[in-house]
C-alpha cells in the first residue's frame, strides 16, 4: 500500500468515525423524545422499582446529562446495557451480531458478484442470442423483485417445497449457526444486487471487447478463457466496482429484512427488535455499528479501485 | 347450526381437548422413542430476565420454571403441588401462622445442599429486588419493609430449624398458598453461587446460572438461543425422556411455522409464541394439518374499559380516583350498558380472532372462562349483542349526542389490536349511530394514559398470573389500585366490593362459600358495567404427531419432564 494511500484510509477512518458518533448522537437525541419508556409495562410495577430501575440506567437524568454518560462509554467501547433484557451488555452483543450480519453480507456480495458477473458476460459474449435474452431476463425479474418477496420465495421453495418434496431427506434449516444456513438468506439478499449487476456487466463487457487491444488479442490466437478473463473482463470491471459502495450498503441496510425473516441472529434483526421493544441503548448501538460498517464497506471498495486500474492513485 | 352455535360448540370442544390433554397419562411402558430425544422450539422474544427475583415474562416463566423450584407447583391441570416443602403447609386456626416443612434430600444442581436458611434469604433477595412479582411474599409480616428498604430481614419470617420455615402473615391469605406455587418470584437460589459470581451477572452464564430445578442451563447466546439438559440425579427424582432442549430466539411466527413444518421444531406454541393466525387457520382448514393444531384455552380476557372518574361514562364525575365512585345516580351507567350491549362479540371475534379460533366470545364477565370463579356462561347481562335495546338506551342517555362528541378509543398498536378496533367503531357506528375516533399510540403511552385516568374508552385486558380470583380483584378492580395508578385503570371504587373481596382474600378457595363471595363481586362489576368484556384468549399449538405430552394448562406450558418423543 502507498503512503497517499495509507494517508487516505486514515482520513477516511477518521470520517468514518466522527460520522459514527454524529448519526448516534441524532439516534440518541430522537429517541430520548419518543414518549414512554422500555420499562412502562402492564404488570403491576412497584412506583419505587421502576424509579430504581429508570435510576440504573440514567434514565432519570436529564438527556443531556445522559447524553454525556453514553458518550464516555462509548470512548471506552461501553455502549451500556440492554433495558429489555436485564444484564445483556450492548458491545459484545452487537459485536457478535455484526459478525453474523457482516458473514451473511460477504456470501451476499458473493451471491452478487459471481452470478451477475456470470450472467453479464454470457450475455455479452453471446449477445442477441437466446442465451443474451434469458439472461437478460432473469436479471429484469432480479432486480424488479425485492428482496424480501425473494426472502419468501425461497422459504416456500427450499423449507416447504423441498422437505414435502424430498419426504423430509432435503430442506432449508431456517436459523443460523451450521454452514449450510447461510447460502438460501444470500441468495435472497443478493439476488436483487445480482441483476444490477449483470446489466453493467453486460453493457460494460459490449464496449470492452470491441475495443482494439482485444481484437488484438483475438487476433494473437490466444484462447477465449485468457480473452474474456484475463483481458476484457478486467477492465469491464472499473464500472462495476463503481457501483460496488451503493451496492454493499443496500446490501447490509436490507439484511434488516432478511435477518427477521431468516431468524438470523444478526444486526439486522436487532435493529428491528431493538425499536420494537424500544431498547433506547441497543438502537442507538445499532445505528452506531451501522453507520461504521457502511462506512468501512465503502472505504474497502475505494480502496479497490487502485487494484483494479493502476491509473487511480490516492494522495497525488 | 347457526354460527353462534358453532362457536359455543368449538368453545366446548377446547376445553375438553384442554382438560383431556391436561389429565393424560404422562407415559406408556409401549412407546418407542426416538433415539435423539431433543425438544426443540423457537420463540419470538428473549428472556427479560432468568433471575427469579426479576422475571416479568411468560418467556422468564418457561425458564424458571425448569431450572428452578418453590415450595410448590402447578402440574399440568393448575393443581397445587408440594415441590420443595415436603406436604401443604400446616396453617395456624387464625389463618396468620403457616408453617412449612422442607425435603431434606434438595440441592442445586451444583450439589450444594438446600435448607431453610437458602429460602430465608432467597425470599428476603427477591423483596429487596422488590420486581413485578415481589408482591407475591408480600403477605408475610414485614416483607413491605424489605420492599421499601426500611429493613433487611422479613420480620414475620423465621426457620426454626433446617427444615421448617415458619412464616407469620399481616392477615389471613387463602391466596398465598397459590401465589407460592406461580414460577415466579419465590424458588429458591443458592447464595454462595449469587455472591461468588455477582448478583446483576450470576445468570449471564451457565456456569454460575444454578438452580434446583430438573433442568439445567448448558448454553445462552443472548437473543440467539438457549439449550438445556436434564439434571443428573436430580433429587425431585425423574427428569423424563428429554435428553436435550434446544429453543431459538427471535424467529418470527411464520418463520416459526416454516421450520415446524420442515420438521425443524417439535413444537410451535411454548413461551406465548404461538402460530399467527394465518397458519392456525390455515391448519384448521385442513383435514391432515388439523391433527397436529391443539387449541388450549389461555387465560388472558380482552374489554373495553370505561373511565369512571371522569367524561360521559364516569360513575361519579370528578372524584379523585381511589375515592368511592358508588353513586346511586350514576350518570354513566346507560353509557356504558349502551356501549357494551351495542357490540356483537361473534361478529368480533369472527373478524379479529382468525374466526374465533384465537378467542372464544366473552359472555360471563372479567373472569376468564375455565379458571376458578368464572361467573358461567349467560351472566353478563350487557355482554349480549341487542343493538335494537342498545340504540334505545343510548338515546335515552344521550339523545342529542352531545355526551360521545369528539369520542376516542385509545388502545395501542398492534394488527390484532387494530381490526379490534375498527370492529368496534364500525358496530357503534352502525348500532348506535355513534362516531369514535380511533386513537392509536405505542403500548408504554397507552399504559401510562391509562393508569393516569386520561383515557375516556380504552382497550383493557388481563393476562392470567396464577389461578386465583384475588389475582384479577386485587390488581384490577379494588380502590387502592386506582389509587395508586397502578391497575384498575377505570378508576372504579366500591367499598362494598371491596369488603367482599377482602374477606374472601383471607378464606382458602378451596371452600365453595369463597368461590361464591367472589362471583358476588363479579357480579358487582358487571352490573356496574366497568368492563365491557370482549373475548377470552385460547393458545394454539402445532404439535408434530412423534410428540407426547406438550400441552398448555391455561397458564403455563406443560413441563418438560412428561415429554418425549416417538419414533418417526
Amino acid at each position: 500500500m502507498s503512503r497517499g494511500t495509507l494517508v487516505y484510509a486514515t482520513q477516511r477512518l477518521v470520517l468514518i468515525t466522527f460520522t459514527a458518533i454524529v448519526v448516534s448522537s441524532i439516534v440518541f437525541i430522537g429517541v430520548h423524545q419518543l414518549p414512554g419508556n422500555a420499562i412502562a409495562s402492564e404488570k403491576r410495577l412497584n412506583p419505587a422499582t421502576e424509579a430504581a430501575l429508570l435510576h440504573h440506567y440514567h434514565l432519570d437524568l436529564p438527556w443531556p446529562q445522559q447524553y454525556l454518560l453514553w458518550l464516555q462509554g462509548l470512548a471506552h467501547g461501553d455502549l451500556g446495557e440492554s433495558l429489555v433484557n436485564q444484564g445483556v451488555a450492548i458491545t459484545p452483543l452487537l459485536t457478535r451480531e455484526l459478525r453474523v450480519s457482516v458473514t451473511l453480507g460477504l456470501a451476499a456480495v458473493v451471491v452478487t458478484v459471481v452470478v451477475g458477473m456470470s450472467l453479464g458476460v454470457l450475455a455479452a459474449i453471446r449477445q442477441n442470442t437466446w442465451v443474451d435474452y434469458t439472461a437478460s431476463t432473469a436479471a429484469v425479474i432480479g432486480y424488479s423483485v425485492p428482496s424480501f418477496v425473494w426472502a419468501f420465495l425461497l422459504i416456500l421453495l427450499t423449507v416447504t417445497g423441498f422437505y414435502a418434496w424430498s419426504q423430509g431427506q432435503i430442506y432449508e434449516d431456517i436459523g443460523w449457526g451450521k454452514i449450510e444456513q447461510i447460502p438460501v438468506p444470500a441468495f435472497a439478499l443478493g439476488l436483487p444486487y445480482a441483476a444490477i449487476v449483470a446489466r453493467l456487466t453486460r453493457a460494460s463487457m459490449l464496449e470492452v471487447i470491441r475495443q482494439d487491444y482485444v481484437r488484438t488479442a483475438w487476433a494473437k490466437g490466444l484462447s477465449a478463457r485468457v480473452v474474456i478473463l484475463r483481458h476484457a473482463l478486467r477492465n469491464a470491471l472499473i464500472p462495476v466496482a463503481t457501483i460496488l459502495g451503493p451496492l454493499i450498503t443496500g446490501i447490509i441496510t436490507g439484511s434488516v429484512v432478511i435477518e427477521f425473516l431468516f431468524g438470523i441472529p444478526g444486526l439486522g434483526k436487532e435493529f428491528v427488535t431493538s425499536i420494537l421493544s424500544r431498547d433506547y441503548n441497543i438502537v442507538i448501538g445499532v445505528f452506531t455499528f451501522y453507520a461504521a460498517l457502511v462506512g468501512l464497506a465503502n472505504l474497502i471498495v475505494d480502496l479497490l479501485y487502485p487494484i483494479l486500474d493502476p491509473r487511480i492513485r490516492y494522495g497525488n | 347450526m347457526t354460527r353462534s352455535s358453532k362457536i359455543r360448540s368449538f368453545g366446548a370442544v377446547l376445553c375438553a381437548a384442554a382438560i383431556a390433554a391436561a389429565c393424560g397419562p404422562t407415559s406408556t411402558p409401549s412407546e418407542a422413542l426416538a433415539a435423539d430425544q431433543t425438544y426443540r422450539f423457537g420463540i419470538t422474544d428473549d428472556v427479560t430476565s432468568i433471575d427469579p427475583g426479576h422475571v416479568i415474562t411468560a418467556v422468564d416463566i418457561v425458564v424458571i420454571s425448569e431450572v428452578f423450584t418453590g415450595l410448590y407447583k402447578f402440574d399440568n391441570n393448575l393443581k397445587i403441588q408440594p415441590s420443595g416443602a415436603t406436604a401443604l403447609p400446616t396453617i395456624s386456626p387464625d389463618g396468620k401462622t403457616w408453617t412449612f416443612n422442607l425435603r431434606k434430600d434438595m440441592v442445586f444442581s451444583n450439589g450444594d445442599k438446600i435448607t431453610s436458611a437458602d429460602w430465608v434469604y432467597s425470599w428476603t433477595r427477591t423483596l429487596r429486588l422488590n420486581d413485578a412479582y415481589a408482591s407475591n411474599l408480600e403477605p408475610i409480616m414485614g416483607a413491605t419493609d424489605v420492599e421499601a428498604g426500611t429493613a433487611t430481614k422479613i420480620a414475620g419470617l423465621s426457620a426454626p430449624d433446617a427444615y421448617t420455615l415458619v412464616a407469620k402473615l399481616v392477615a389471613p391469605a387463602g391466596y398465598w398458598l397459590t401465589e407460592l406455587a406461580m414460577p415466579v418470584a419465590t424458588e429458591v437460589v443458592d447464595q454462595k453461587v449469587i455472591t461468588a459470581a455477582g448478583e446483576d451477572t450470576w445468570t449471564n452464564s451457565p456456569s454460575t446460572y444454578i438452580g434446583s430445578g430438573p433442568f439445567k442451563m448448558t448454553q445462552r447466546t443472548p437473543k440467539a438461543a438457549m439449550d438445556f439438559q436434564p439434571v443428573k440425579n436430580w433429587w425431585g427424582g425423574d427428569t423424563g425422556k428429554l435428553t436435550a432442549v434446544h429453543i431459538d430466539i427471535g424467529l418470527d411466527d411464520v418463520s416459526r411455522v416454516k421450520k415446524f413444518e420442515s420438521g425443524g421444531y417439535e413444537v410451535v406454541g411454548p413461551a406465548n409464541s404461538q402460530p399467527g393466525p394465518d397458519d392456525v387457520l390455515r391448519y384448521r382448514n385442513d383435514p391432515i394439518k388439523s391433527k397436529l393444531l391443539n387449541v388450549y384455552v389461555g387465560g388472558r380476557t380482552t374489554a373495553v374499559g370505561f373511565n369512571f372518574t371522569k367524561g360521559p361514562f364516569a360513575q361519579k364525575p370528578g372524584v379523585t380516583p381511589g375515592d368511592s365512585t358508588v353513586n346511586a345516580s350514576d350518570p354513566g351507567l346507560d353509557g356504558r350498558r349502551a356501549f357494551s350491549m351495542a357490540i356483537d362479540r361473534v361478529q368480533l371475534a369472527d373478524i379479529a380472532c382468525a374466526h374465533a379460533v384465537t378467542c372464544q366470545p366473552a359472555y360471563g364477565g372479567p373472569i376468564t372462562k375455565g379458571f376458578i370463579a368464572y361467573a358461567g356462561d349467560n351472566t353478563d347481562t350487557y355482554a349480549k349483542f341487542d343493538a335494537g335495546a342498545a340504540k334505545a338506551l343510548y338515546t335515552k342517555w344521550d339523545p342529542d349526542g352531545s355526551k360521545v362528541k369528539g369520542l376516542e378509543y385509545r388502545y395501542n398498536t398492534s394488527a390484532g389490536n387494530t381490526k379490534i378496533a375498527t370492529n368496534l367503531q364500525a358496530q357503534w357506528k352502525q348500532n348506535l349511530g355513534v362516531d369514535v375516533k380511533l386513537v392509536p399510540s405505542d403500548f408504554p403511552t397507552l399504559v401510562k394514559d391509562r393508569q393516569g385516568k386520561k383515557t375516556i374508552i380504552f382497550r383493557e385486558s388481563w393476562g392470567i398470573d396464577y389461578d386465583h380470583p384475588q389475582d384479577w380483584f386485587d390488581n384490577l378492580f379494588i380502590c387502592s389500585q386506582a389509587k395508586v395508578g397502578r391497575g384498575n385503570n377505570e378508576g372504579y371504587c366500591n367499598p362494598a366490593l371491596d369488603a367482599i373481596v377482602s374477606a374472601a382474600n383471607a378464606k382458602p378457595i378451596t371452600d365453595p362459600a369463597t368461590v361464591a363471595e367472589y362471583n358476588k363481586a363479579s357480579k358487582m362489576i358487571v352490573n356496574d358495567v366497568v368492563w365491557a368484556t370482549l373475548f377470552y384468549g385460547t393458545q394454539p399449538y402445532l404439535t408434530q404427531t412423534y410428540v407426547r405430552g406438550t400441552g398448555y394448562n391455561g397458564l403455563y406450558d406443560y413441563n418438560w419432564e412428561g415429554i418425549r418423543l416417538l419414533q418417526h
